[in-house]
């Protein structure tokens, strides 16, 4: 009586080779280790040039900054113990913590934030806040621990610069800017260029009890779908940039938990230096023809939020209810803006944007739709990042979709979308006359009471909405997905979304 | 002993005019380096600073003088290094020019060790139930996009039964079965068109064999048909199988660059891809060197062979 036929053996053979291959599929996870999905790779990690939200996470991980943001988003010290501005000379001044100490041992002195500073402003020097540290008139350092600094015309927002992830104060005996010398919780202990680089914790770091995972593994996947499969399949513990069709998975899925917040935004920009988009009004009607609804549909799967206004993160201060609307969808009055403009028979112009990133042209082409319905017939040019950065600086567009997100939730954080009188840029309209605007934004730096800067930021949106520098489109949900098991990071709110791997400092496994 | 010498200098000559092509084709389309790499994530950069940049790597001087000191660098063998993080371009393709050529070696041995024996038995069985699927599933593989497939392996494998990683890369000497394991699904991407080709080119040529006069005497002879298929049919239809099988194998060199994306694999496309996007002269035309490099190699390693093979090519 054999029990054992030919079908049989082979089933079982199938299953004991399979059961080992599915044990090994599983990468075991390990409490002192995380392991993260990163989603592009960081060109460099040289500490002031910006080159990105991931080389941003790894630098203020390795580095720190004067000044960071606690959770609600609101400043707190970093390396400053405490700051604020001295009201008898109104210069800033910042106290550092005694306990920092560089990764090489010495400490944390205010040389070293003299120095830094000097070297962000220094003529060739190619930092992206450059221009904001020649703001600053004359440098003191009183004592090892304490930094004034005299700016050359009152200044609000000065904290928020220090606290930018292309901002982290660097050993002055730094040479070589590829091998900056840091002071933040973890060091760069490995990495293989283009693949994944490994982070531990500083040992006896001069923050008691942080950080609080000793490895960070950040492993390069690169394609949004493989990096949730990722997560989903168990071989990595944390994800960034989760994408949108796969947010409502991931909130089903007991196993996992999404962060997310409204943060970056997709806009319209203009080329101002020629007809028809030198005339405000002709903006005006852009800014009236498209329903944005099918934006968030489209290009978000629904995870995004209509953005009828300039984009002041709601439940701020600056926020308003009814200035939040003033560019609805309204495709009657769009076409009586441009028959008062003289386009009454329409428009004939094209929309740059890129094949690069699915949302930029996802949300132009909803908006070359909505266009046409108005008499703007837009010629869709689609090209890669590259050219879309360069035919942006030069002003080879006539309209073109932009994705952003501001600097900080402040209002002065929309400084690089909205004031049109900086250099040209390729997320800013080219060329494009706003004074009001521009006026408004420097009168609310220069303001230190709140309840004036909450007013004079509310007559910069109403100038705004008149003089449409930017056609806000759609606010885009920016979200973080990780294993139950792991526990401490919190998403940063609005604006500041994009600096929340900062938090991975506080974030620990099972 | 001419014949060897004219083949390399004319391998030369085409590598020259492949670098000088690159070159200039990616100084002439649109984007600057310095540009997209202050505009990363979306920042808009400061003129000053992208000025500056610019004259740090050397992208400020005129086109020529660049050019020149390209082909001077490149006669000494040197590929220079990244505009973006100054990492030497020879590096980076030795590490990972090892790792694109396991994935293509792995599919070739997995799509010819199904489609040959699968070839030969539908063309000896041609008409029946198997050649008919056979042929179908070939169909089907030659017309299924790679991404499409590898979305699906993923999706199946690794998503729902969780038998498999989504994806990724272990170095074998770090773990070799982890390494294989992730080695297998790209491998069978990779060896899915290429199994298509192979099984209609050995279906064809068994059939042809099957009808020749030698097999016919082979079969009167009283040999058993599996002697006559194995010793007469497929080891005379290999020949025109094993050299599209050589230029496929070299075609794939530049074709693993979906399954290398689509499976997170960290050969030669991922940097090649990268360089492109952010306009890195040095490691474009380094990689595009060496992936070219290697395809005249095996045309002329093929056209060596044939000299040897055939005298009378070498003499003409």
């Amino acid at each position: 009586m054999s029990m054992l036929t030919r079908r049989a053996a082979m089933i079982g053979a199938t299953a004991f080779g399979v059961l080992p291959v599915a044990r090994l599929a599983q990468a075991q996870p390990r409490p002192d280790l995380l392991r993260f999905g990163l989603s592009v790779w960081p060109p460099n990690l040289q500490p002031w040039q910006s080159v990105g939200q991931a080389a941003g996470m790894i630098k203020m991980l390795i580095g720190r900054r004067l000044v960071g943001f606690d959770e609600k988003g609101e400043l707190r010290g970093e390396l400053a113990r405490d700051f604020g501005r001295d009201a008898s000379d109104g210069a800033w001044v910042f106290r550092l913590d005694p306990r920092a100490v560089f990764h090489n041992g010495e400490k944390v002195t205010s040389e070293d934030v003299k120095w830094t500073i000097e070297q962000v402003a220094g003529e060739r020097s190619t930092a992206y806040y450059r221009a904001q540290m020649q703001r600053i008139d004359r440098i003191e350092t009183p004592d090892a621990h304490t930094v004034r600094l005299h700016m050359k015309e009152p200044t609000a927002t000065v904290p928020l610069w220090f606290a930018n992830y292309n901002m982290p104060i660097v050993w002055r005996g730094t040479r070589n800017m590829n091998e900056a010398m840091g002071c933040g919780p973890y060091r760069l202990a490995a990495q293989e260029r283009g693949s994944w680089i490994e982070l531990q914790a500083v040992p006896n770091y001069w923050v008691p009890g942080q950080p609080r995972t000793k490895t960070i593994r950040m492993t390069l996947v690169a394609d949004e779908s493989l990096r949730l499969a990722a997560l989903q399949s168990g071989d990595v513990d944390f994800i960034e940039f989760v994408p949108w069709t796969g947010m409502a998975a991931v909130e089903a899925d007991p196993r996992f938990k999404l962060e997310s917040t409204m943060g970056p935004f997709m806009d319209i920009l203009f080329n101002g230096t020629r007809p028809p988009f030198d005339n405000p009004l002709v903006r005006r009607a852009v800014a009236h023809a498209v329903k944005r609804e099918d934006i968030v549909r489209v290009a978000f799967s629904g995870r995004g939020k209509v953005l009828e206004g300039m984009p002041i993160v709601e439940g701020t201060p600056w926020w308003d209810a009814e200035l939040s609307r003033g560019h609805n969808y309204d495709p009657e009055r769009s076409k009586a803006l441009l028959a008062q403009a003289g386009h009454a028979n329409g428009i004939n112009t094209t929309l740059l944007t890129t094949g690069a990133f699915a949302m930029h042209k996802d949300s132009a082409e909803v908006a070359q739709q909505y266009l046409a319905a108005v008499g703007i017939r837009a010629e869709l040019r689609v090209v890669d990042w590259s050219t879309r950065v360069s035919q942006g600086i030069r002003g080879q567009y006539d309209l073109a979709v932009h994705g952003v997100s501001a600097d900080f939730n402040d209002p002065d954080g929309l400084t690089v979308v909205l004031d049109t009188s900086l250099s040209a840029a390729h997320g800013r309209s080219f060329g494009l006359s706003a004074p009001r605007t521009t006026e408004l934004l420097n009168k609310g730096r220069q303001e230190f009471d709140h309840a004036r800067r909450v007013e004079i930021y509310k007559d910069m949106q109403r100038a705004a909405l008149e003089e449409v520098p930017v056609v806000g489109l759609a606010w885009r949900e920016q979200g973080y997905a990780f294993d139950r098991r792991v526990s401490g990071f919190r998403i940063l709110p609005g604006a500041l979304s994009l600096s929340s791997g900062v938090n991975l400092e506080f974030t620990s496994v099972g | 002993m001419l014949y060897v010498a004219k083949r390399i200098a004319i391998s030369l000559v085409l590598v020259w005019v492949v670098a000088t092509v690159v070159f200039l084709a990616l100084h002439m389309v649109p984007g600057d380096p310095a540009e997209v790499l202050l505009s990363t994530g979306g920042t808009s950069p400061d003129p000053y600073a992208v000025a500056e940049l610019r004259e740090r790597l050397g992208l400020d001087r005129p086109i020529m003088v660049q050019y020149g000191e390209f082909i001077a660098r490149l006669a000494r063998g040197d590929l220079g290094t990244s505009l973006v993080d100054d990492y030497p371009v020879a590096e980076e393709i030795l590490l990972r020019l090892p790792r694109t050529l396991e994935l293509i070696l792995a599919g070739t041995l997995i799509a010819v060790s199904i489609a040959l024996p699968a070839a030969t038995y539908a063309a000896v069985h041609a008409g029946g139930a198997f050649d008919r699927a056979a042929s179908a599933v070939a169909a089907i593989l030659q017309a299924l996009p790679v991404f499409v497939l590898g979305t699906l392996l993923i999706l199946v494998l690794a998503q729902w039964l969780r038998w498999m990683p989504a994806g990724g890369y272990v170095p074998f000497a770090q773990d070799p079965g982890r390494h294989l394991l992730l080695l297998l699904l790209p491998a069978v991407a990779v060896a899915k068109g290429l199994a298509a080709t192979v099984f209609r080119m050995a279906r064809a040529a068994v059939l042809e064999q099957l009808s020749r006069d030698h097999v016919r005497t082979a079969r009167a002879k009283g040999l058993t048909p599996r002697r006559v298929v194995r010793r007469h049919v497929v080891r005379n239809a290999m020949i025109p199988v094993t050299t599209v099988l050589g230029l496929q194998m070299g075609t794939l060199l530049g074709g693993t660059v979906l399954v290398e994306f689509v499976f997170n694999w960290p050969g030669l496309s991922t940097p090649l891809l990268r360089a492109v996007e952010t306009r890195d002269y040095p490691m474009v035309v380094g990689i595009v060197l060496t992936v070219s490099g290697l395809f005249l190699l095996i045309n002329l390693a093929m056209d060596l062979l044939y000299a040897v093979l055939d005298p009378r090519i070498a003499r003409s």
